[in-house]
């Protein structure tokens, strides 16, 4: 069992004698953290450890993603700056989920360094299951756009092959009913604070601007991709 | 005998509709009626010498999955390894659709003082401690998806021995591993008083009629 208990929990553990089986493993973990071992910043290769499998318990193994009740995306090989806005609009709620909020605002920068560089390292293969219809039609907007209606190419800022870079994220091996529910619900869960605009806004229109068959089309083609 | 087969065919295409006025056949009848003797007369669970879990809303790929784990021992428990092995794959399939569409009120019986607690957990996780929300996969209703369990209305004490007891009972073959695993780091992190919370959190669950991922 690894966790740090919170100072709750260490008040109880002093008055109950189940308590008592908190204090030492903690004691234990304690000490093992004071030694500076192969970290970033103050967080130790075990803690970023056990935060990273924390996280693969919803992202799935090596975070390729997992269906759980929700589409949970693909984290592996995202750019760390990607990763890192998503974080911080997660705790400033211009990004809107309750279960992200609560991930995001116990993570310490150091722990969130670790954290996406380990995630950006991440490459398993794409989680798949996706329809197989249309995904030349989704090549064809990925790299090419659509002229009539203002939809620039996929390409141009996330990567002839998807990887992303930067701000960014890579779509390559991404979940395809996570791209089609968040190309269709774009505005409603990003950019929540009109007051603190953010690159979100980017991708407004663009996702306004697909329709259903052509959102599905490039989901089915992306999330093939290696 | 390919009559039978026939005749269960046929019945088990309708088995599913929502109107459910087609008659199963007289098989799975009686291996519902079966059933139902352990597991509740309306497989809501029954507080045997051991907790008998509610089947009534589960997921019918969660059901079928743990049936061929029951099979083929990759989830130890005797008694029913000895109930799935004689369920061929039709039967299995209509003793999954039939439970999927059952919903009566949950036993209940937990705490109650555990329950506000047994909430937070669910919805939010405790993430100063790496406990996922289990809301991300079992839903905000504790519904279910697919392979991930409905948990909504589950016995308090069958949640509490599965989630104590969790490697001691399911991934038994390390050679097949299966989704058992997913949660295995969870169940070995959540404390005993976690549990109990979560325990009784859930099993006073009833998702209201027209819930997604819910038969009703």
């Amino acid at each position: 069992m690894s966790f740090r208990p919170t100072k709750r929990q260490r008040r109880w553990a002093f008055r109950s004698p189940a308590g008592a089986a908190l204090i030492l493993p903690a004691a234990l973990l304690a000490l093992s953290f004071s030694s500076p071992a192969a970290a970033q910043g103050n967080v130790s290769k075990a803690e970023a450890d056990a935060k990273l499998r924390y996280c693969e318990v919803c992202h799935g193994v090596s975070a390729q993603g997992f269906h759980g009740y929700y589409p949970i995306p693909r984290l592996a090989g995202q750019p760390t700056e990607y990763l890192k806005n998503q974080l911080q609009a997660f705790v400033e709620r211009r990004r809107t989920s309750n279960i992200m909020f609560n991930v995001g605002h116990v993570l310490s920068p150091a722990m969130i360094d670790a954290l996406t560089t380990d995630f950006n390292e991440l490459n398993p293969k794409p989680l798949g299951g996706a329809p197989k219809e249309n995904v030349d039609e989704g090549k064809r907007i990925f790299e090419n756009g659509i002229a009539g209606a203002n939809v620039p190419a996929c390409a141009s800022c996330h990567g002839p092959e998807a990887k992303g870079n930067g701000p960014f994220p890579r779509l390559a091996g991404q979940l395809y009913d996570y791209i089609t529910n968040k190309l269709t619900n774009w505005e409603k869960e990003r950019g929540q604070n009109p007051a603190q605009p953010d690159i979100s806004a980017v991708m407004q229109p663009i996702a306004h601007s697909l329709t259903q068959p052509q959102i599905k089309a490039v989901a089915a083609y992306v999330s093939n991709l290696e | 005998m390919g009559f039978a087969a026939g005749i269960l065919t046929f019945v088990l295409a309708g088995a599913v509709s929502a109107q459910h006025r087609i008659s199963l056949s007289g098989d799975v009848q009686a291996k519902i009626s079966y059933c139902k003797d352990c597991h509740g007369v309306s497989a809501q669970g029954f507080n045997g010498y051991y907790p008998i879990p509610r089947l009534a809303g589960q997921q019918p790929e969660y059901l079928e999955n743990q049936l061929r784990a029951f099979i083929e021992h990759r989830r130890t428990n005797n008694i029913m390894f000895n109930v799935a092995h004689s369920l061929s794959p039709p039967v299995l399939n209509a003793l999954a659709a039939h439970f999927a569409s059952l919903n009566p009120p949950p036993i209940g019986g937990a705490p109650r003082q555990l329950v506000a607690t047994g909430r937070k957990i669910f919805e939010d996780g405790m993430p100063e401690v790496n406990i996922a929300a289990c809301a991300a996969c079992h839903g905000p209703e504790a519904t279910g998806s697919g392979v991930i369990p409905r948990l909504a209305g589950q016995l308090y004490p069958y949640m509490i021995k599965t989630l104590s007891n969790w490697g001691r009972e399911r991934g038994q073959n390390p050679t097949i591993p299966d989704t058992a695993a997913i949660m295995s780091p969870v169940a070995h992190s959540l404390n005993k008083s976690q549990i109990e919370a979560v325990a009784a959190y859930v099993s006073t669950l009833r998702p209201p009629r027209g819930t997604p991922n819910t038969v009703q």
